[in-house]
């Protein structure tokens, strides 16, 4: 039976991480946020295609380049556009674990950030 | 007593493998219980050439009444409309479909090839194949649209790639048994008995489709198939989680995306490379909806969704 470990705020962490990891990697997004990191936002991927090309340039990156997924995916830490897109309504999101589900991305989320390969 | 005739034009011959996996009722069962008198099937025919021929030309005639003609397969029209590209008993099979349509009770359709086409009529279309009555969603076809068998229905369509195998024998039961007058069809020749509602209508995912919980891979049992490996259930007539394969399961049961073979556009977006198995967006939203859902109503769905998912709903709740 899969068992969740709970983090410190009482949500389910991800499958298989502590939520002391998951926490420090959600640390790592925003440091490197705070170090001034710009991603690559624009173009979004308006169709599959593009959507395809994104995926297979972050399935080229391993599990510990995640500046580089972060600037790959166009990762921001606030909702983007005018419609406010952002993770909570996207449905690689799981509102619970606050995490983003994409097999590419596989990282802590907040529900408030985005990247480009949102889709709902 | 029900005479029947089954013929095959361009088929890959899975709705007969597939009929002949029947249960309910099974094949053996038309014949001893519904009193259904097999003329000819390929697969299960016992004369060959000339003799073939022969029962064609019995039923053309009206020697030998045809009260059910069945037809698997596209009716090939390669070369220059002449349909020599796929011969039968000394001419083209779409002579013989010509000749046995209009001598037959009731005329069924069975699989995506003879309904609307199927994978054979996939642009370029090399063979010029088409569906007794229909090319892909346009009226017409082999028969044209205003074709009506002897018993005054037009071809009766069992789509499918293949057809679930109880729809078929379901549907020769009604009609050997008297009731063909009562099958309800819809715009597309479809029995509504079986078309109406949706491969969705009983998947086991509709908890995380409601919830708005992804699968990311295939054979997940977590999240539904809709966001983002294509899965066509929530827009796809069929009832593939109602009247369960082998008895027992479904694609989406078993991980799989519904790739909506009971529509007429099937296969959906020509096959262009990367269409098959991922949901088409344009800027992150699905190309096609759920049937009669629109953008902004999804949307808001999706949010309000996802606000009042349960944590449960990202969990493996199929515990083994
Ligand atoms: S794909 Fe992007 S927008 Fe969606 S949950 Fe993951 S990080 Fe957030």
């Amino acid at each position: 039976m899969t068992q969740n470990v709970q983090d410190d705020d009482g949500s389910g962490a991800k499958d298989g991480l502590s939520g002391d990891d998951q926490a420090s990697q959600r640390r790592m997004i925003e440091d490197l946020f705070e170090g001034g990191l710009e991603t690559q936002v624009d173009p979004f991927p308006e169709t599959d295609k593009e959507f395809s090309k994104l995926l297979d340039q972050l399935r080229e990156l391993g599990p510990e380049d995640l500046r580089e997924k972060l600037v790959v995916s166009g990762w921001k830490l606030t909702p983007h556009g005018e419609d406010e897109m952002r993770c909570q309504e996207c449905m690689y999101y799981l509102v619970h674990k606050r995490w983003c589900d994409l097999p590419e991305l596989d990282l802590p989320a907040e529900p408030e950030w985005w990247c480009r390969l949102w889709r709902i | 007593m029900a005479n029947l005739l089954w013929l095959q034009g361009g088929a890959c011959s899975g709705n007969t493998m597939s009929f002949l996996n029947a249960e309910e009722p099974s094949a053996c069962d038309l014949v001893t219980d519904f009193g259904i008198n097999v003329l000819w099937q390929p697969s299960l025919g016992l004369e060959l050439g000339d003799q073939v021929k022969t029962i064609l030309e019995k039923c053309i005639s009206g020697e030998i009444q045809l009260d059910i003609f069945v037809f698997e397969g596209t009716v090939i029209n390669a070369p220059d409309g002449t349909g020599e590209w796929n011969r039968f008993c000394g001419e083209p099979m779409k002579n013989w479909v010509a000749k046995l349509c209009d001598a037959a009770q009731y005329v069924v359709a069975i699989g995506d090839c003879a309904t609307w086409g199927g994978i054979p009529a996939t642009a370029p279309n090399p063979s010029d194949s088409e569906g007794l009555q229909f090319l892909k969603r346009e009226k017409g076809g082999a028969l044209g649209g205003d074709f009506v068998s002897k018993a005054g229905l037009p071809v009766v369509n069992i789509p499918g790639c293949p057809a679930h195998p109880d729809w078929v024998t379901q549907i020769l039961v009604a009609i050997a048994s008297g009731r063909g007058g009562d099958l309800e069809l819809d715009e597309f020749h479809r029995p509504k008995t079986f078309f109406s509602s949706f491969t969705q209508t009983g998947c086991t995912r509709n908890m995380h489709f409601a919830y708005k919980v992804s699968t990311t891979a295939f054979g997940q049992r977590k999240g539904c198939l809709f966001y983002d490996l294509g899965c066509r259930g929530p827009m796809t007539h069929s009832p593939c989680n109602r009247i369960l394969w082998n008895r027992q399961s479904s694609k989406t049961r078993a991980g799989m995306p519904c790739l909506g073979c009971t529509e007429p556009e099937f296969p959906f977006f020509d096959l262009a490379p990367g269409t098959v198995f991922k949901t088409q967006t344009v800027m992150g939203v699905p190309k096609d909806l759920p049937t009669g859902v629109d953008k902004k109503g999804y949307m808001k769905l999706t949010a309000a969704a996802k606000n009042a998912s349960p944590a449960w709903a990202e969990e493996d709740i199929f515990v083994v």
